[in-house]
């Protein structure tokens, strides 16, 4: 057998998708610098194609395309700040934890609660991150215009202040907010349920440190009145957006 | 572009109806002018197109993963990522339904592979899959395309038919199919490249 059917039968199989985690890795890292692998999956696709014919058609849930345009909104905001923060690399690192973060809360919520698919997201975002003594500043996002919720948070005192924008008081239930870091554990923990005014205790965070909350995401979702019943965020939920603090924001 | 306001070229205008629309309401003219809207930053063609292909991919997605909720996370990522990619699709290359089928797959079988779900018995699946149910169909490829290929498979020894329809359609892993057909996983590596070499090469004569 010849390289260049080695390579084709990777590719193939690739296709095919009976190759292991591991090896699929390696087929995708690969393909992306090796134009021939590249070419021989994109032939293998073709060929292999009609068999998508059988598929058959499952309606998804009906809010999952509100998920997704969340998720486009957060990431186009991550992108603006990344553009926001060019002229310094470590507010581009910044970005990046941050997207991670991000993804670290949908996919841990996912696997913690069934229910909560969405929860606001809030990052609190050190920019630029010597100036510690700014506040961090986040933005809670109902819709593509208006802004639900603006949290910020003093460090190193860790005085926390929610400031309803468009946010307003529902009948029969309550906003509950929550935190969510690797050292506390998979699930997100409550922060508190807001007041009728919707604010919250300044004290709040305070048995948090300040790195924890710095690497922490926060989310905020509708409960039955006096909070989840469950200690774990039901639903349903506000859609969150980043936007990483900045001294221009 | 299209207009909305014309209900006959509205890409959207026969999926908006009901959960069981289907894509063959729409044409690959009409997905490719979608995805050159979504390349385009469209959010509006990115709902339509979206409405139009989210059954067809979730389908695929919830057969390889049988997992609602992980189901949800991938069709999530799958479409982040075309909104993201929507500028590299090439209409020389593949139809779009074909590209996003592709992306769907390469994602739930990545995911699979991270987290193994049980494995389904396949005599129902097998069943399900089998080329000589039209409804089953909904020719999202060329129909000529689709008849050699379905020929060339008719071609392969049964098992081996088998094979590759619970790979694509299933996501099973050799291993998965080494257990199935109590076969030594390197026999089921050996059956798959010869099933595959045989049909490159019957669909290139």
């Amino acid at each position: 057998m010849t390289d260049r059917d080695d390579l084709d039968m990777l590719a193939a199989e690739y296709v095919l998708g009976t190759l292991d985690a591991e090896e699929r890795t390696r087929v995708a890292q690969r393909r992306q610098d090796d134009a021939t692998l590249n070419d021989l999956i994109e032939a293998w696709e073709a060929r292999l194609a009609p068999l998508g014919d059988e598929i058959q058609e499952v309606a998804p849930g009906p809010d999952l395309l509100q998920r997704i345009e969340a998720r486009l909104d957060a990431l186009e905001a991550e992108r603006a700040a990344a553009t926001r923060a060019t002229d310094s690399d470590a507010p581009r690192d910044n970005v990046h934890q941050l997207q991670r973060r991000l993804r670290f809360w949908q996919w841990g919520t996912g696997l913690a609660t069934a229910a909560a698919l969405v929860l606001a997201v809030l990052l609190l975002a050190p920019f630029p991150p010597q100036e510690t003594r700014e506040p961090f500043v986040a933005v809670f996002q109902q819709n593509d215009q208006q802004p639900a919720f603006m949290v910020s948070v003093e460090l190193p005192s860790r005085d926390l202040h929610v400031q309803a924008v468009a946010a307003e008081p529902l009948p029969d239930k309550s906003y509950q907010m929550w935190i969510k870091e690797d050292s506390l554990g998979p699930k997100p923990r409550s922060v508190g349920v807001l007041n009728d005014d919707l604010s919250l205790a300044a004290n709040a965070l305070s048995e948090y440190s300040p790195e924890l909350l710095k690497r922490a995401t926060f989310g905020i979702s509708v409960e039955p009145p006096g909070g989840s019943p469950t200690g774990q965020p039901t639903g349903p939920a506000i859609h969150g957006y980043l936007y990483p603090a900045t001294r221009n924001l | 572009m299209h207009h909305a306001s014309d209900p006959a070229s509205d890409p959207a205008a026969g999926t908006s109806t009901g959960p069981d629309a289907m894509p063959g309401a729409i044409t690959r003219e009409q997905l490719e002018e979608l995805l050159q809207g979504v390349a385009d930053q469209d959010r509006q063609a990115f709902a339509r197109l979206y409405e139009a292909t989210a059954a067809k991919l979730y389908g695929a997605v919830l057969r390889i993963l049988k997992h609602e909720q992980r189901t949800d996370d991938v069709v999530q990522e799958v479409y982040v990522t075309i909104w993201q990619k929507a500028e590299q699709f090439d209409a020389l290359k593949a139809s779009p339904i074909t590209w996003m089928v592709t992306i769907a797959r390469n994602r739930a079988i990545d995911e699979l592979r991270r987290r193994p779900t049980a494995r389904h018995e396949p005599a129902d699946i097998l069943d399900q899959t089998a080329s000589d149910t039209p409804s089953a169909r909904e020719r999202l490829e060329g129909e000529e395309d689709a008849q050699r290929l379905y020929a060339c498979l008719e071609e392969l020894e049964g098992r081996r038919q088998d094979m590759v329809r619970l790979a694509y359609l299933e996501g099973w892993s050799r291993a998965d199919l080494a257990e199935h057909f109590e076969q030594p996983v390197n026999t089921v590596k050996t059956w798959l490249h010869r099933a595959l070499k045989q049909l490159k090469g019957c669909l290139a004569s």
